[in-house]
């Protein structure tokens, strides 16, 4: 009877685990807060910053204005600071612009080297070279950056000394592009060849039922089916190349006015723009840096949209 | 018709090979390139060089008290000895491949160990010469000086026929990245000590405590949008925010370590919590309900009986993170500054190795052989991370199955 | 008699679906009551009634009284933790713990602030002995709890609840996942705890039931339809229902 009634004290008093609990959630939950508020802080602060250049008079070198800043075709081309120095209009095209063309050339040849991976190799083939994509996306950028500088620059000077076009120490735009579609290979490849090996089998089998050859169904049926997983990779191909800093700046030649369209252009981005000549630490030099990346921030999200919603066109017709 | 048929396939066939072989040719040309331009200079010196050369100018005052070691036997033929002055010299190469003299041995009654320094005001101050430093000129009071180019057997006949020097200019060893390696690991530190508890703290939260409703779906999508975000970006953040942060709280007045790994642990925070989170799922959810039925509170289960099983997910979580620390340059640029230092302190600038690359390579001319070595390192830390991670999760799976 | 559990008119829900509908009964003290019924039939939901775990489940809604020792347990303030270490579970899966035996069967008492190496020993060699089990590990108490057979993780699991000392035993199908030479250890292993616990066994084999429980309640559609003495529910059952079921009409 003792022994019950200790137990009802025991059962009804409050427990010092639970108050435990109630502790410990308190502190993952804040932990989580923010994790999540850092992204919110991240907006905040680079708006502030970015917006200061358009509405102060910037310690009296006077306002940007915020049309002449998105549409301007010169970057701060001299030694002196000056409001209505900073365009970035010309490097908006060329960053979408190196993006495309990288995107045109890692995409084919990522996605048929993970339709090789995934369908063609024998084997052990295949887990080799899955290993070594998967290596090789896990290099850090600025060793592609190295590479760029080191070997592409090379290339690209001799085989514009050869076509008689005088490039300056092969920056430009091509080297530039080489450089981001050898960065984004591997993510492409990696992600295509998990999209097309997911692929049903019966669908495979399908098409080879109907009579046709196996290139045939891994080109028509395949493909087609693991279309969205290949689109996947692309948006986040591009994402990279937009926001690629450091590689970029190594091989693009910083030129101070465009767009360069010319594949042996020099040519800078948004991001080697603002790696580039950052001298001050407060001011209109410093303060348009933070402009800058609001205006990568819009431009990868607008990408990204537009690729989504061609991803959803092209998707809804997709055999599966 | 089944002509055509024929081509075609060939044809698909052939573009799907070369695709296959470009990717692998040019992914492993960069292996190659890094290799072969980085490996001349990869030695254990390096690790622990200054990157800084430092001149030195070295001077006698009164008499000297010249050595009287006899020459060691193990010195190799072509070191050169003077047992006067108590030092050996040979003809080297400095790692930008200039020709250079270098010290490779000094005995320790040498005069060379008792000198004063000619560019300091105190008179009593001393310097000695080192092993591994390399002298680029010495001069007399009666006699041509003697220079770099005239090479180490000279400089030793020089040497052995005077009695007095007016100058011995020599430097120690630069183009070392112990100041570098050594901010990569204080950096690595730092940033796991943010960023880990963080990381795991709020998988633990999200999968194990929250409820199942929008708030919670809102943590996670908005944990998830980090992932898209430029690592640029993350370094505005930091210049923007942890640079002033930590020069208000911290002895700072500039960008510094602390700032950086800050700005490190935002990034890798996704990571971290996606790693954790997804080995948290894999856990049964029989393992729960039977420490809760023990009477365990959430705490102790979570602690005792699911922690535990989901350690490898947090150690490959760990190793991923580390390799995307080592890898960042961009990011760091901002939030550290991109000055090489030798002198490492965590309240200043100094450059992680991926960041001493990008200072090399923005250097005119660019020092592509140091930077193709520090490239090589990084590869072969990355590479094993991975491996490393492979065995885990191999481990893992097999645990669970 | 001595009632351990007194449960009266229970509902519950698991959202808009009614799971268990106006259930009353009794539990008797140091007895086996065996649940009987077919799948989907509630019993298993009840059974989690009596420890609270049902509260893991969101959507879950309870009404009505379930007393534990006089105690009524469905209360916000009640201790559900301190409950949980006087009833304790045995699941329809082995689920032994990724570690050794020992830590097994160490891990409730730790968990209720036992730290002491010496105690800790005397309380797993009591609960491995008491669950049968000893004997056969007692050389490899380090081992991984995972190597162990079938039959020897449910048995560890009964182990690892015994160490609590509980009053109350709760089982859930605990031999459906073993073979036969295993399901009767576990079985002799029940017959042998009697004396000091009482169990309530969620089984469907009705030999089982017979063989082992001294009280049977059937369970259809989320209702009580009958509980009786485990002979005259095999015997002479009242109602049609139950007569039904455990000839082998439906079910």
């Amino acid at each position: 009877m003792e022994k019950t009634l200790e137990c009802f004290k025991r059962i009804l008093g409050k427990s010092k685990k639970e108050n435990i609990d109630i502790l410990i959630r308190g502190i993952f939950g804040i932990s989580a807060l923010i994790s999540a508020s850092v992204i919110i802080i991240i907006i905040i602060f680079i708006t502030i910053k970015g917006v200061t250049p358009f509405i102060s008079y910037n310690q009296g070198l006077g306002q940007v204005n915020i049309f002449r800043f998105l549409t301007g075709r010169v970057w701060l081309d001299g030694a002196a600071f000056s409001s209505s120095l900073y365009g970035v209009g010309f490097i908006i095209i060329n960053t979408v612009y190196i993006a495309l063309l990288s995107l045109m050339i890692s995409m084919p040849i990522g996605v048929l080297t993970a339709l090789f991976i995934a369908k063609v190799a024998p084997q052990r083939l295949s887990i080799f070279l899955r290993t070594v994509v998967e290596l090789l996306s896990a290099i850090p950028s600025i060793v592609y950056g190295l590479f760029g500088s080191g070997v592409i620059l090379v290339l690209v000077y001799n085989f514009a000394e050869l076509v008689g076009i005088q490039s300056k120490g092969g920056n430009s735009v091509i080297a530039t592009v080489l450089v981001l579609s050898l960065m984004s290979l591997p993510t492409i490849t990696a992600i295509s060849e998990v999209a097309i090996r997911s692929v049903g089998k019966d669908i495979e089998l399908g098409s080879l039922a109907l009579g046709a050859t196996k290139t045939q169904t891994n080109f028509k049926v395949v493909l087609a089916s693991a279309k969205s997983g290949i689109f996947a990779s692309a948006i986040l191909g591009v994402g990279r190349a937009l926001g690629e800093a450091t590689a970029v700046s190594l091989v693009a030649g910083n030129s101070k006015s465009g767009p360069s369209l010319g594949l042996f252009d020099i040519t800078s981005t948004l991001t080697s723009t603002m790696l580039e000549g950052l001298k001050e630490t407060t001011g209109l030099d410093y303060d348009i840096r933070f402009s800058v990346g609001i205006v990568l921030m819009i431009v990868i999200l607008l990408t990204n949209i537009i690729l989504n919603y061609v991803k959803r066109k092209v998707g809804s017709v997709s055999v599966k | 018709m089944s002509n055509k048929r024929k081509l075609n396939d060939i044809f698909y066939q052939f573009i799907t090979y070369i695709s296959a072989l470009i990717s692998v040719l040019a992914l492993s040309s960069i292996f190659m390139f890094v290799f072969i331009k980085g490996s001349s200079l990869l030695d254990f010196g390096l690790l622990f060089n200054d990157y800084h050369e430092k001149y030195y100018n070295g001077g006698f005052n009164g008499d000297i008290d010249f050595s009287l070691t006899p020459e060691p036997d193990n010195l190799e033929a072509n070191e050169f000895y003077s047992s006067m002055w108590g030092i050996a010299l040979k003809d080297a190469k400095d790692r930008e491949g200039n020709a250079i003299i270098i010290v490779s041995y000094i005995s320790k009654d040498s005069p060379f160990s008792n000198m004063y320094d000619k560019n300091s005001v105190d008179i009593e101050s001393s310097i000695v010469i080192k092993e591994g430093n390399i002298v680029s000129k010495i001069s007399y009071y009666d006699k041509p000086t003697s220079l770099t180019r005239y090479g180490a057997e000279l400089m030793i006949k020089d040497l052995d026929t005077v009695t007095d020097i007016r100058e011995v200019v020599y430097t120690s060893l630069g183009g070392g990245i112990r100041g570098s390696l050594l901010t990569t690991l204080f950096i690595i530190g730092l940033t796991l000590v943010l960023a880990l508890p963080m990381g795991i703290f709020t998988a633990i939260y999200l999968n194990e405590f929250a409820k199942k409703n929008k708030i919670t779906n809102l943590i996670r999508s908005l944990i998830e949008t980090l992932t898209g975000v430029p690592s640029i970006i993350y370094g505005l953040m930091g210049l923007a925010v942890f640079v002033p942060f930590t020069i208000a709280i911290t002895k700072a007045d500039s960008a510094n370590l602390i700032s950086g790994s800050m700005t490190l642990a935002v990034i890798l925070l996704p990571i971290i919590i996606r790693s954790t989170e997804e080995s948290l799922k894999v856990i049964p959810d029989d393992l729960r309900t039977a420490s809760l039925a023990l009477g365990a509170n959430k705490t102790q289960t979570t602690f005792r009986a699911v922690l535990p099983s989901a350690y490898p997910g947090i150690v490959t979580a760990t190793l991923l993170a580390v390799g995307r620390i080592i890898g960042e340059s961009a990011a760091l640029i901002f939030a550290i500054g991109t000055a090489i230092k030798d002198d490492v302190s965590i309240f200043g600038r100094s450059t992680t190795l991926s960041v001493h690359i990008w200072s090399l390579m923005k250097d005119e001319p660019a020092n592509i052989e140091l930077a193709s070595t520090i490239a090589l390192i990084i590869l072969i830390i990355v590479l094993a991370l991975n491996i490393l991670v492979k065995l885990v999760s191999k481990k893992f799976i097999t645990k669970i199955v | 008699m001595d009632n351990i559990f007194s449960i009266k008119d229970l509902d519950l829900y698991y959202g808009n679906f009614q799971a268990l509908k106006s259930i009353s009964l009794d539990i008797d003290r140091n007895k086996v009551t065996a649940l009987i019924g077919p799948s989907g039939c509630g019993k298993s939901t009840f059974l989690r009634c009596l420890n609270r775990m049902n509260d893991l489940i969101e959507n879950c809604k309870i009404e009505g009284k379930i007393q534990y020792s006089q105690m009524d347990i469905q209360t916000k303030s009640f201790n559900v933790i301190e409950l949980r270490t006087k009833v304790g579970m045995v699941f329809q899966k082995p689920n032994p713990f990724p570690m050794s035996i020992y830590d097994n069967v160490a891990y409730g008492p730790r968990c209720s602030g036992i730290k002491k190496k010496s105690e800790l020993d005397v309380i797993v060699e009591k609960a491995l002995k008491r669950a049968a089990l000893y004997e056969e590990v007692s050389s490899r108490l380090k081992d991984n709890a995972l190597g162990l057979s079938g039959g020897q993780q449910q048995r560890l699991c009964i182990a690892r609840a015994i160490a609590m000392e509980p009053d109350v035993i709760l089982m859930d199908e605990p031999t459906s996942a073993l073979d036969p030479i295993a399901t009767l250890k576990i079985e002799e292993l029940i017959n042998d705890l009697k004396r000091n616990y009482t169990i309530v066994i969620v089984t469907h084999n009705m030999q089982q039931a017979a063989r082992i429980s001294d009280k049977t309640a059937f369970f259809l559609m989320g209702e009580l339809i009958e509980i009786d003495s485990t002979d005259k529910i095999f015997t002479q059952p009242k109602n049609k229902k139950t007569e039904d079921y455990i000839t082998g009409r439906f079910g």
